[in-house]
C-alpha cells in the first residue's frame, strides 16, 4: 500500500495548481518583507505591474525576455529528458565571441556575415555542450558536474581572447571592435530587434518538436523513465549528445543575438551579470522541462525583473526584491513537491 | 474466554477515497500458524503494517493477549514481542551473522561489545530453534534461504513471541521452502505464534492451522485449513472459481526463432555471470528457464535483447545473427520482451497509457511518419488494446502509475504481444500478480505459443515453469545445468538442480 492507492480510483484530487499557490505565497511573503522595510507593498506591486506590462514598458520586457526565454529553452530541453545543462554561461559566451569574431572579420556582405555568425555561434556552443554529454556517456563523468565545470574555462578563455588577441585597442575596455552596421540584426521597433523573432521561432520549433515528433516523444519518455526508453529501443547515448548539442546551440544563439542585436561587439563580463542562465534554469525547473510552461515562466520572470527596474526607479525599494520573489516561488514549489511525495 | 494472542478488532484504514481495511477482524491463537491470504490490493500489507506498528488504524483496535495496545512505531511493536520478516531482507551484507543478529542489543562488557558472549548466544539460539547457521559467516556469502534464517533469528533474539512472515517463500528453492516450513512448525510447537502472509495455496495447505481471507479490504472468510480445500480458498479470494490447471494442446514445433550460442558475460574478477550458454527456442514452444533469482538469468536476458553487451558468443533471431545489433534493431528483427521489472523497465509510470503502449512502435507506420508522430494513430492503438486485454483504466490519456500490478502487467503484455515478432521473451511474467491476473497472462502466453510464436519464459516460480513449459532449462551460477522435457520434470528434480546439484543417474 502506498500513497498511489489514494488515486487508484482514477479521480484526480482537487488541488489548486501548484504554480498559482506558489505565486500567491511569494506575493504574501514578499509583501511582508516590503512592509517590514517600511514601504507600501501594494504600491510596489503596482509599479512592477505597470513597469513590465504597461504599454510603454512592454518592449523593454520583450527585450529582456529574448535572452531569458532563450536560456530557459537551453535548460528546458535537456530537463525534458531528465538531464541538466548547467553550462549555459560558458556556451553563451562562446557563441557571443564566435558571433562577434565572424561579424567583424568575415569578408562578406553584412547580412550574410550576420547569418553565418548566428550559425557559427550555434554550432560552436553546441559542440562545446555536446562534449559534456560525451564525457558522461563515454567516461561516466556526470553531466550535471561536467557541464558546470566546463563553463568556467570557457568563460576564462573567452575573456583572454577578448582582452588580448581580439581586443579593440582604440578603447581602454576589454571588448572587440564594433560590428559593421550592415551585419547587425535589423531593429523592428524601439529597442526590439530581429533577435526577438529568432527566439520566438526557436521556441515554436522546440514546442513543435516536443509535441509532434519522434525525437520529442523519445526525449519526453526518457524524462519519465530512462530505463523504459532504453528498453524500448531509444539510443540513449546518441540522444544525450544530440540533446546537449541542441541545448548548447541555443545558448550560443542567445549570445550571438546579444552581440549582433544590442551590444554590437563583445564586451567582456556583460553577459553573465544579468544571470539569464540561472533565471532560465529556474523557469525550466518550474515547469519540469515542459516547454510551453517553461516559456511562460521565462516570460513571467522577464516581466518580474523588468518591473523590478521600474519599481526601483519609482519607489525606494531595491529591485533585488523581484529576485527574492522569484526565489520564493521556486522554494514554495520545491516544498510542495517534496511534501506531496511523502504524503 | 481465553484471550487471543493477537487480535485486530474492527480495523479501518483509508488512503484518500480507497478503503484499504474495512472493519477487519483478525484473531490469532497462541502457538498457531495463521495464514492471511488475499489477492493484491486486498489489504494484507496494510493490515500487517498496522499490527507491526508501521501505520496506525483510522478506527478499531489492536489487542495483544487481551489488552489493547497502541504501537507508535515498529520499535514499540518489537518491545511488545512482535517480529517481522520482510520480503526484502534488512541485513548488513558485509558483517557476520552474529553481528547482524545482536545489532543494537549487543551483550556488553563495560563499553565494549562482548564478542564471545554474543557469538555464544547466537549459536545457542540457532541450535535451540534448529536454524542451522554459522555465526561467523559473512552475510554476502550466504544464500537467500540462509539470510532469511538470520532474519528470523534476529526476531527471536529480540524475544519475539509473534512472527509476521511477509511472503517468505518468494525467493526460496522448494527445498529451502520445506526447511522454512520445518522451522515454522517447530517455532509454533514451542508456543510462538506465526502470521503467514502469502498468496500461494499449496503453502497454506501445507503448513497452516487456520486461514483468514481478505478481499477488497474486508475479511470474507475464516477457515480451518484441515476443513477446507484450495478451491474453496480461491473462491473466497476471488469471489469466483478459477481454473487452477493450465490447459494446453501438444506443441507443434517449428523452426528455431531465438538462438544463443556460447553466450557469455564476464564478471570482473570472478566466475562469469553467464557461462557459455547455448540453447534454441523454436516456433510454437515455450521454453522455461528455472532457477533461483540471481543465477545469471537477468543478465542472460539483457544480453539476448541487446541491453547488455555480451563478452562472447552470439545471438540469432529467426536465423539472423543480431549479436552486433542494438535494442531497436533486435526488436525489428523479431524480439518482443516482457521485462522482469514492469514498473522500472517495462513502463513509464509518469506517462499515459497511449505513450506506454506506443513505445517501440513509434518509429514506424502507422504511428511514426518520417520524423513525425501521429497522435491519432497512437490513441487508436491504445483504444484497441485496452479492451482487448481487459486493462482497467479510465482512458488512454490516464497515467499508468495509478494502475495495480496486474493491470500494469497487462499494459506491458498488451504492448509486447501486439509486436508480431517471432520470438517473445517473458521474464517473471506473473511475479506479484494475483490469481486472476496470473490466469489471464498464462492463457495469453499459451495462445501465443499456439499461434506459432517461440516463447522463452524465465521464472523463479517452479509451479509456473511446470505448468507452461514444453521444455525446461535449469540455470545455476551462470550455466545451464539441464535441458529436460516438461513430462520428465518434477518439482523435486528441478529443485535439486536449482540448488546446484547435478542430476544423479535416475
Amino acid at each position: 500500500m502506498s500513497a498511489r492507492a489514494a488515486d487508484r480510483d482514477g479521480r484526480p484530487r482537487l488541488r489548486a495548481p501548484p504554480a498559482a499557490v506558489a505565486l500567491l505565497f511569494a506575493a504574501l511573503v514578499g509583501g511582508a518583507l516590503i512592509l517590514a522595510s517600511g514601504a507600501n507593498p501594494l504600491l510596489a506591486y503596482y509599479q512592477i505591474l505597470v513597469g513590465s506590462l504597461g504599454w510603454g514598458a512592454l518592449p523593454d520586457t520583450l527585450n529582456w525576455a529574448t535572452p531569458l526565454v532563450g536560456m530557459t529553452l537551453v535548460a528546458a530541453i535537456p530537463l525534458r529528458g531528465g538531464m541538466i545543462n548547467l553550462g549555459g554561461d560558458g556556451q553563451m559566451v562562446i557563441g557571443a565571441l564566435v558571433a562577434a569574431a565572424v561579424a567583424v572579420y568575415l569578408p562578406a556582405p553584412g547580412p550574410i556575415a550576420a547569418i553565418v555568425a548566428l550559425i557559427a555561434a550555434g554550432i560552436a556552443a553546441g559542440l562545446y555542450a555536446a562534449l559534456a554529454a560525451w564525457g558522461e556517456t563515454r567516461h561516466g563523468i556526470p553531466m550535471l558536474i561536467s557541464s558546470l565545470l566546463m563553463s568556467y574555462p570557457a568563460i576564462g578563455v573567452v575573456s583572454y581572447i577578448v582582452r588580448f588577441p581580439l581586443r579593440d585597442t582604440t578603447t581602454g575596455l576589454p571588448q572587440t571592435s564594433m560590428i559593421p552596421e550592415s551585419a547587425r540584426l535589423p531593429t523592428i521597433a524601439g529597442p526590439l530587434n530581429v533577435g526577438l523573432l529568432i527566439i520566438v521561432a526557436v521556441a515554436a520549433l522546440v514546442v513543435f518538436v516536443d509535441r509532434a515528433t519522434i525525437v520529442g516523444y523519445e526525449l519526453r519518455l526518457r524524462g519519465v523513465n530512462k530505463r523504459f526508453a532504453g528498453y524500448g529501443g531509444v539510443r540513449l547515448d546518441a540522444q544525450a549528445t544530440r540533446v546537449m548539442f541542441a541545448s548548447g546551440a541555443i545558448a550560443g544563439l542567445v549570445g550571438a543575438i546579444i552581440v549582433l542585436g544590442s551590444q554590437f561587439r563583445f564586451i567582456d563580463e556583460t553577459f553573465l551579470t544579468p544571470s539569464y542562465t540561472w533565471s532560465g534554469l529556474m523557469a525550466a525547473l518550474l515547469a519540469g522541462g515542459e516547454p510551453v510552461g517553461a516559456i511562460a515562466a521565462g516570460v513571467f520572470f522577464a516581466a518580474l525583473q523588468t518591473g523590478g527596474f521600474a519599481m526601483q526607479r519609482e519607489t525606494s525599494i531595491p529591485r533585488v526584491l523581484t529576485l527574492v520573489l522569484q526565489s520564493i516561488v521556486i522554494l514554495f514549489l520545491a516544498v510542495r513537491h517534496s511534501v506531496g511525495r511523502r504524503a | 474466554m481465553a484471550a487471543f494472542e493477537l487480535e485486530a478488532r474492527g480495523v479501518v484504514k483509508r488512503y484518500g477515497a480507497l478503503l484499504a481495511n474495512d472493519h477487519v477482524d483478525l484473531a490469532v491463537e497462541r502457538g498457531e500458524i495463521h495464514a492471511v491470504m488475499g489477492e493484491n490490493g486486498a489489504g494484507k500489507s496494510t493490515l500487517m503494517s498496522i499490527l507491526y506498528g508501521l501505520q496506525r488504524p483510522d478506527e478499531g483496535a489492536v489487542l495483544l493477549r487481551g489488552a489493547e495496545v497502541h504501537f507508535r512505531s515498529a520499535l514499540d511493536a518489537i518491545a511488545h514481542g512482535m517480529g517481522m520478516v520482510h520480503q526484502a531482507f534488512k541485513l548488513f551484507n558485509s558483517l557476520t551473522v552474529w553481528e547482524n543478529i545482536v545489532y543494537a542489543r549487543e551483550p556488553r562488557r563495560g563499553p565494549f561489545v562482548d564478542r564471545r558472549a554474543a557469538r555464544q548466544s547466537v549459536a545457542a539460539l540457532a541450535e535451540r530453534h534448529r536454524l542451522n547457521v554459522d555465526p561467523d559467516a559473512v552475510v554476502t556469502k550466504l544464500s537467500v534461504g540462509v539470510r532469511q534464517r538470520i532474519e528470523i533469528l534476529k526476531a527471536l533474539y529480540r524475544e519475539a513471541q509473534i512472527l509476521i512472515l511477509d511472503e517468505p517463500t518468494a525467493v526460496l528453492t522448494p527445498q529451502e521452502r520445506d526447511g522454512l516450513f520445518e522451522v515454522m512448525r517447530h517455532l509454533a510447537a514451542g508456543g510462538r505464534t506465526i502470521l503467514f502472509v502469502t498468496h500461494k495455496l499449496n503453502e497454506v495447505m501445507a503448513v497452516t492451522d487456520r486461514v483468514t481471507v481478505l478481499r477488497d479490504g474486508r475479511v470474507v472468510d475464516r477457515m480451518r485449513t484441515s476443513e477446507t480445500s484450495p478451491r474453496e480458498i480461491i473462491r473466497a479470494m476471488t469471489g469466483r472459481s478459477v481454473n487452477l490447471k493450465v490447459d494446453k494442446a501438444p506443441a507443434r514445433i517449428g523452426a528455431p526463432a531465438l538462438e544463443a550460442v556460447d553466450l557469455a558475460i564476464a564478471a570482473p574478477g570472478g566466475k562469469p555471470t553467464v557461462d557459455k550458454v547455448s540453447f534454441a527456442v523454436h516456433a510454437g514452444e515455450i521454453v522455461g528457464i528455472a532457477g533461483v533469482a540471481g543465477n545469471g538469468q537477468s543478465e542472460l536476458v539483457e544480453a539476448l535483447v541487446g541491453l547488455r553487451p555480451a563478452d562472447g558468443g552470439s545471438v540469432k533471431v529467426a536465423g539472423r545473427d543480431v549479436t552486433a545489433a542494438d535494442v531497436a534493431e533486435r526488436r525489428a528483427a523479431g524480439i518482443a520482451y516482457i521485462p522482469e521489472d514492469r514498473a522500472a523497465v517495462g513502463a513509464a509510470l509518469g506517462a499515459n497509457a497511449a505513450d506506454n503502449l506506443a513505445m517501440g512502435f513509434h518509429r514506424s507506420a502507422p504511428i511514426g511518419h518520417g520524423a513525425l508522430i501521429d497522435r491519432k494513430a497512437m490513441g487508436a492503438k491504445a483504444r484497441a488494446l485496452i479492451p482487448k486485454f481487459g486493462i482497467k483504466i479510465a482512458g488512454e490519456r490516464s497515467l499508468v502509475g495509478s494502475l495495480s500490478g496486474g493491470n500494469l502487467q497487462k499494459v506491458v503484455a498488451a504492448r509486447e504481444l501486439s509486436h508480431e515478432a517471432p520470438a517473445l521473451i517473458a521474464e517473471q511474467p506473473t511475479r506479484g500478480l494475483d490469481v486472476g491476473a496470473t490466469e489471464f497472462i498464462h492463457s495469453q502466453l499459451i495462445a501465443e505459443r499456439d499461434k506459432g510464436r517461440a516463447i522463452l519464459m524465465i521464472s523463479a516460480e517452479l509451479s509456473e515453469i511446470l505448468a507452461l513449459s514444453d521444455r525446461i532449462l535449469v540455470m545455476y551460477e551462470g550455466r545451464i545445468l539441464a535441458d529436460v522435457s516438461a513430462e520428465e520434470a518434477s518439482e523435486e528434480t528441478l529443485g535439486l538442480l536449482m540448488a546446484g546439484r547435478e542430476p544423479v543417474a535416475a
